[in-house]
């Protein structure tokens, strides 16, 4: 067996332990009745069977509002707010990693701004936006801006200085420089930030969701709503949904970055 | 730095050489309008230096290929920023490829290439927009010997076709014989300009067997004397580049 193999088997072999211990140990109602255990009950943690029939019956054409539809809409919010964050909070680096009085002027109000809890911000946001599609994006662009802004600003400023001369020896204008130099500099920090980016902007989606109400759906109103039913199965259906979204747009991001840094010596292996 | 006066006729390789630190990379810089001289005057045909001088070509000691480019597209760089597009540029890109010897590595990323191979990159891109002069900044420097050489040996057959102004600055004192018509010789800190010497070996040289000779002998025992008290014992590169020593190669 190949080390890869072997691996893949223990791997396997944990979620197949853990899922039996949680099927088996809620369907003994004993189990909850220990001391400090009563947790462990169908109505808290519900169990992986019940879980499996509630996740068929959302994906159904039975429900109004399907748990694809809902997926959908939560990756489109995540998606838009993670763009628009990225590509302002590209500029936003770009310029002030390259200009350095503005950057001194703006840096009290930038370290303020960022060191607020962006949660504390959902309920003003969701006052000016209301409760629909643009709240949530505000608010994910909200914690993506910082991240992307603060990577391009650090790569924007460390950019080589003698490559800046060898362009300019080479006959390069400012906006050549910018272009063919300090963009690309600035590119590889930027990629940098864009995994845990997506990862942020889905945590803003999903909080914006939570207080969104069923007008834009989205798996954080699954949740809920679930909680207003006190119905755990539900709430774990959308949970591993968003598990496996999650790590599908980070791998999907990742491979972004490796082919776009591919002349990095230390991505070059994956090509 | 200081009383530093010389001047360069077109078409002519000169080499500065000196300890470090006494000021041989400003003169460059200054040449190059990277640096301003806090007195005096620097002019080029001419005209007083201000700002980064066109028809200048500069060569760095650090590594300035642009590491997201591959080789063609370095080369290519200097023509793109001048607007040489299309079927011209891919040209005169071949041109360059075949003429540093990088056949094969056109679409290789620099971080998969050689020292030397780089440095290759960083001089053909410099020359493939033809300069009129050409600065260089221990453009070798790191590299080992034997690389060093042969760059040394494609630099010079470069050099014969075009005769660029070349000022070429160096701390080895057998490769400003070996490369240069003239070498300026700097003391230690504040630099001056303490000697400057005529190299009267023929052209066109082979860096190989040149070091052989006994005329590569008496230049370099002349300059070595001149200086000695100069470089002291740090001279690098020294005790492998006596006179008389038998090449690596």
């Amino acid at each position: 067996m190949t080390e890869r193999a072997r691996v893949l088997v223990w791997r396997l072999a944990i979620l197949v332990v853990l899922l039996a211990a949680w099927e088996w140990l809620t369907g003994l109602p004993a189990v909850s009745k220990l001391p400090g255990l009563y947790w462990l009950d169908p109505f808290f943690v519900s169990r992986p069977s019940t879980i499996v029939q509630r996740f068929v019956y959302l994906a159904s054409r039975k429900v109004r509002l399907s748990i694809w539809a809902m997926a959908l809409s939560t990756v489109q919010t995540t998606l838009a707010g993670f763009l628009v964050g990225v590509s302002t909070g590209f500029a936003a680096g770009l310029v002030l990693g390259r200009n350095d009085r503005l950057a001194r002027v703006l840096e009290p109000y930038i370290i303020a701004f960022n060191s607020l809890p962006r949660i504390a911000l959902v309920p003003l946001i969701t006052m000016i936006f209301g409760f629909g599609l643009l709240a949530k994006i505000v608010l994910a662009w909200s914690i993506v801006f910082f991240i992307v802004f603060f990577n391009t600003f650090q790569g924007a400023r460390t950019v080589d200085p003698d490559l800046i001369h060898s362009a300019r020896f080479l006959g390069a204008s400012e906006r050549q420089i910018m272009r063919t130099v300090i963009v690309p500099s600035a590119l590889a920090w930027t990629f940098a930030s864009l995994t845990p980016s997506i990862s942020f902007a889905l945590i803003g989606v999903v909080v914006g969701e939570f207080l969104g109400g069923e007008s834009g759906g989205g798996l954080g109103y699954l949740i809920i709503q679930s909680l207003g039913t006190l119905n755990a199965a539900d709430m774990m259906v959308a949970l591993v949904a968003l598990g496996v979204i999650g790590i599908v747009m980070a791998l999907g991001i990742k491979q972004i970055e490796t082919r776009l840094l591919r002349w990095r010596p230390e991505y070059r292996k994956s090509v | 730095m200081r009383d530093v006066s010389f001047e360069v006729h077109a078409a002519e390789f000169v080499a500065i050489v000196g300890p470090s630190g006494c000021g041989k990379s400003t003169i460059l810089n200054m040449i190059g309008g990277l640096v301003a001289p806090s007195a005096g005057t620097l002019e080029l045909d001419g005209r007083p230096v201000t700002g980064v001088p066109p028809k200048v070509g500069y060569v760095f000691q650090k590594d300035t290929v642009f590491p997201w480019r591959t080789v063609a597209r370095n080369i290519g760089l200097g023509l793109e920023y001048r607007g040489v597009t299309g079927v011209e540029r891919a040209r005169r890109v071949r041109e360059g490829i075949r003429l540093s010897g990088l056949e094969g590595f056109e679409d290789a990323f620099p971080a998969t290439l050689s020292g030397g191979m780089r440095q290759r990159v960083a001089l053909m891109r410099t020359l493939v927009v033809d300069p009129e002069i050409l600065l260089m900044d221990e453009p070798f420097g790191a590299l080992d010997t034997h690389t060093k050489l042969g760059l040394h040996a494609e630099l010079l057959s470069l050099w014969e076709a075009r005769h660029q102004t070349v000022v070429f600055v160096t701390h080895d004192l057998s490769e400003a014989i070996t490369l240069a018509d003239r070498v300026v010789v700097m003391t230690r800190r504040p630099g001056r300009i303490k000697l400057v010497y005529d190299v009267k070996l023929p052209r066109p040289r082979d860096v190989i067997t040149l070091r052989e000779t006994d005329e590569y002998a008496r230049e370099y025992g002349q300059l070595w004397h001149a200086l000695g008290e100069e470089f002291g014992a740090s001279m690098s590169g020294h005790p492998r580049s006596e006179p008389g020593s038998r090449s690596p190669l």
